[in-house]
């Protein structure tokens, strides 16, 4: 008889169980820990001083604080892409998405301030309205090209972020430049009836809150609504979608302004919870890191909460590493794409099952 | 009958995909200058076997003897080094290529410089010989399926191929083609060749073969020659049961016409006429076939009718509403069912079966208000189809992409059959090959599927290729050839002769209306 000779055979999952997939999916993000460790000691620090101190940040409550105000516009974006990647619709516009958010809700105070067109009370939920329109119509655009001529909306979108950035830089290098600001492109203050934390004086919890109601209607929107059915089969096919009757355009609009609109919503955040004024790439990419951050969360809205302000936390982990460590920056962001590279490997891998037969 | 060479032996063939096992120690052996059948219903294993001796599959136990030597045949170049051709049920050819650049595709042998005055000789030669008339020059995307065909098997004839196997290589062609195919085999095998043909229908095992191997659920049940069974004992061995295979009337038709086509004119997707004035009408009770080869229009008529497709002209009317030219959505309102050729058109693989079978009704009471989705009452029918349709799965959140082929179908079925919005039933069926692909028994279900609905009052519209189902299900057949409809025939005047003809483009005209 011949000796045994172990064959591997990489088989396809059917179904891929919860339990698989859970435990798949710990298993490359402890991967990408030790890869970003050994990373971190070759830049010459030690991966475990660096460990502990992103570690520190969900610890110590006043950074934990940060981390949920600087998570909330990731974890905002992010819910609005979960909604149009559940489409098949590449929304990578989040960024230029959020910056119209941003201009909106910074025209809204603009307009209250110079104009006096509204009364103080209502000038919170203006901004918010204008912001989620602004960021929802400027993603409208790349939807009905792509709906109604086909082209490509990863490069509309990408495109159209610059347009967006550069857009906010002239205006407050220009018109709407503070004028008793020495000159500065900033936009002027924001009087506090326009800040978030007007009702609990901290703007984190009204961040936290805004991202659970907002998780929940996103929620809410694909699973029990014949809208987010009719998301869903776009996503799967728009041929069968054709089939059923769903119309691919319509849904692919609303599903835009959808998508878009939260990322308004996050940019509005941005100038009235954290920076409390309009200037120039007031936003380091957060749209970018919502893209990582939905699939890190497989488009779940719930699991975005947890994944966004992790993130938001990584940004805060950034600003101490390169204080305490004399780290560059960047090595956060190294960080972050080494997390998503091993993701994305997870759910490959999760698809398939390797079995080892003796024979 | 003299001793002849074995040419290939299979010995003990397993391979196992996840949760089905394909091929259970199959045993299998083809001789020097015959016809070998390898019939059995879908998933019973014959092409995995086949694909396996092609090297597109690798076994995971088993020997595989060609010529006498043991072989281990891990890719199709092995395959095609022993003299293994394979014709494809999906031809693989190249459309913008002449006929010749096909066959001398990926050959080594033909060196740098390419003489084609030479290679069109050789293939000539082989064309003449039997009996084919297709020119080496001619552009693929102009060739008919049959013709197509024929330049698979030139490929595998022109690399010396002397096992050769077909997968189900009738299912594309006229009565006529199927003809030509047969004689065309009889004279490879007569030539010293074997060929082995995959096929479930039983009269093409009659018609050709000296042998056949019958597989049922991964095994091989008998081995026989042709001359020795009978269609029935064959039936029952692929089965596993009798058949029953004829339909009964119950009610005359009606004379209210459901559907009216008038004068139809409609571009395909290159933006050619694909049906050209075409008007027809089906009343209440009554299965209109349209018989054609593939491609003559049928697929464009019926997408039209479906709201799927735009008309350049002509007018659609179901129970006298305007419909030309509406989206889906309204025509579905109308009561009319789609059953689509292709499986992945209509079922969304990543959604559940309960998602997949509201796909239509979703929008409506009960199983939402407009807006909110009942998911109690969505679960709820979902269970009741999955009974009475008998689809095999878990339950009905599991994903449908999990489900097997004839599940699929029987969901589909559940879908339009009984799930059309404000309707009871169906009012027009329009069934695009409805059982292409399908076994034995699943095709039996939806044929009476079909003539129950018949029978409950809907119009049916049944295009197929298949004359056979034509000719069992219709009440009323006309032939579509280029876009029109070349002839009518009432059930009384039903010949498979004369419909070939038509098909064919060769006769015209047709009996009373």
């Amino acid at each position: 008889m011949k000796p045994a000779v172990p064959t591997v055979i990489v088989q396809k999952r059917l179904e891929v169980s919860r339990k698989v997939s859970t435990v798949t999916s710990a298993f490359f993000i402890m991967l990408s820990f030790l890869v970003s460790g050994i990373i971190f000691e070759a830049m010459g620090v030690s991966a475990a001083e660096t460990f502990i101190v992103i570690a520190s940040i969900f610890a110590s409550p006043s950074l934990l604080l940060q981390a949920i105000l600087r998570g909330l516009p990731i974890g905002l974006a992010a819910l609005g892409l979960s909604v149009a990647f559940r489409m098949n619709f590449w929304n990578i516009g989040a960024e230029g998405q959020i910056y119209m958010g941003m201009f909106a809700a910074t025209g809204v105070i603009l307009l209250h301030t110079f104009q006096g067109f509204l009364p103080s009370v209502l000038v919170f939920p203006a901004m918010l309205l204008a912001s989620f329109l602004a960021g929802g119509l400027y993603c409208l655009l790349p939807a009905i090209l792509k709906a109604k001529l086909g082209v490509n909306e990863v490069l509309t979108t990408l495109m159209m972020n610059f347009i967006a950035i550069l857009f906010v830089d002239y205006l407050v290098y220009g018109p709407w430049r503070d004028p008793e600001g020495f000159n500065f492109p900033l936009s002027i203050q924001f009087p506090d009836y326009a800040r978030m934390g007007f009702l609990t004086g901290q703007a984190s919890y009204e961040g936290l809150i805004m991202l659970i109601i907002f998780a929940a209607l996103v929620y809410a929107i694909m699973q029990y609504t014949t809208v987010g059915f009719e998301f869903r089969v776009v996503g799967e096919s728009p041929e069968v979608a054709r089939h059923s009757g769903i119309s691919y355009a319509k849904t692919l609009l609303l599903g835009g302004l959808i998508s878009g609109g939260l990322a308004g919503v996050a940019g509005f955040t941005v100038v009235s919870g954290l920076i409390g004024r309009l200037r120039p790439r007031a936003s380091p990419g957060y749209g970018y890191t919502a893209i990582i951050v939905a699939f890190l969360a497989t488009l779940n809205p719930w699991l975005i909460i947890p994944a966004g302000i992790f993130f938001g936390g990584l940004l805060v982990a950034g600003d101490v590493i390169q204080s305490t460590l004399d780290l560059p920056f960047a090595a956060v962001q190294i960080f972050q794409s080494v997390i998503f590279l091993f993701i994305i490997m997870g759910e490959f891998a999760k698809r398939y099952r390797i079995v080892i037969r003796f024979r | 009958m003299s001793e002849q060479e074995t040419l290939v032996e299979m010995h003990g063939i397993t391979k196992r995909f996840p949760g089905v096992l394909a091929n259970d120690n199959v045993n299998f052996s083809l001789l020097r200058g015959e016809v070998h059948a390898l019939l059995g219903e879908n998933g019973a294993g014959k092409t995995t076997l086949m694909n396996i001796l092609y090297g597109l599959y690798r076994m995971d136990a088993g020997e595989i003897w060609v010529k006498g030597r043991r072989v281990s045949i891990k890719s199709p170049k092995d395959a095609i080094k022993l003299g293994i051709g394979m014709v494809h049920q999906q031809f693989r050819l190249i459309p913008t290529h002449t006929v010749a650049e096909n066959i001398i595709l990926g050959l080594k042998e033909m060196g740098v410089i390419l003489n084609y005055g030479r290679i069109n000789k050789q293939l000539e030669e082989i064309i003449r010989f039997y009996g084919w008339s297709i020119p080496p020059n001619a552009k693929v995307w102009q060739l008919s399926a049959g013709e197509k065909q024929q330049v698979e098997l030139l490929k595998a004839l022109f690399r010396r191929a002397d096992i050769l196997i077909l997968d189900e290589p009738t299912s594309v062609l006229t009565p006529q083609e199927t003809l030509q195919l047969f004689n065309a085999l009889r004279k490879m095998a007569d030539e010293g060749r074997g060929i082995i043909l995959i096929t479930h229908k039983l009269d093409e095992v009659m018609r050709v073969s000296d042998r056949v191997t019958v597989m049922r659920r991964g095994k091989v049940v008998a081995v026989r020659k042709t001359l020795d069974v009978t269609p029935d004992e064959l039936a029952r061995l692929m089965v596993g049961k009798p058949l029953v295979t004829s339909f009964e009337r119950k009610q005359e038709s009606t004379a209210e016409y459901v559907l009216q086509v008038e004068n139809l004119h409609v571009l395909d997707d290159k933006g050619l006429p694909a049906v050209r004035g075409v008007s027809l009408r089906i009343k209440k009770r009554e299965i209109l076939g349209i018989a054609g080869v593939t491609g003559n229009g049928q697929q464009e008529l019926v997408e039209t009718i479906a709201g799927l497709r735009k008309a350049s002209a002509g007018r659609i009317t179901i129970d006298g509403h305007d419909v030309t030219n509406k989206n889906s959505a309204e025509v579905i309102k109308q009561g009319v069912a789609y059953i689509p050729p292709e499986i992945s058109k209509c079922i969304a693989f990543n959604m559940s079966v309960a998602e997949n079978l509201v796909m239509k009704t979703y929008k409506y009471p009960p199983f939402s208000s407009k807006i909110i989705l009942r998911w109690r009452s969505i679960k709820e029918k979902a269970q009741d189809l999955i009974q009475r349709f008998n689809i095999v799965t878990p339950s009905p959140n599991t994903r449908a992409g999990a489900l097997s082929g004839g599940n699929l179908q029987r969901l589909i079925l559940a879908r339009e059959l009984s799930l059309i919005p404000a309707h009871e039933r169906p009012k027009l069926i329009l069934a695009a090959y409805p059982t292409k692909g399908l076994d034995v028994a699943a095709t039996e279900f939806v044929r009476r599927l079909l003539v129950e609905n018949r029978d409950e009052g809907a119009a049916v519209l049944l295009v197929s290729e298949d004359l056979d189902e034509i000719m069992m299900l219709s009440d009323r057949v006309v032939v579509m050839y280029r876009g029109e409809i070349v002839g009518e025939l009432s059930r009384e005047q039903l010949e498979v002769e004369t419909i070939g003809l038509m098909m064919m483009g060769v006769k015209r005209g047709g009996g009373a209306a």
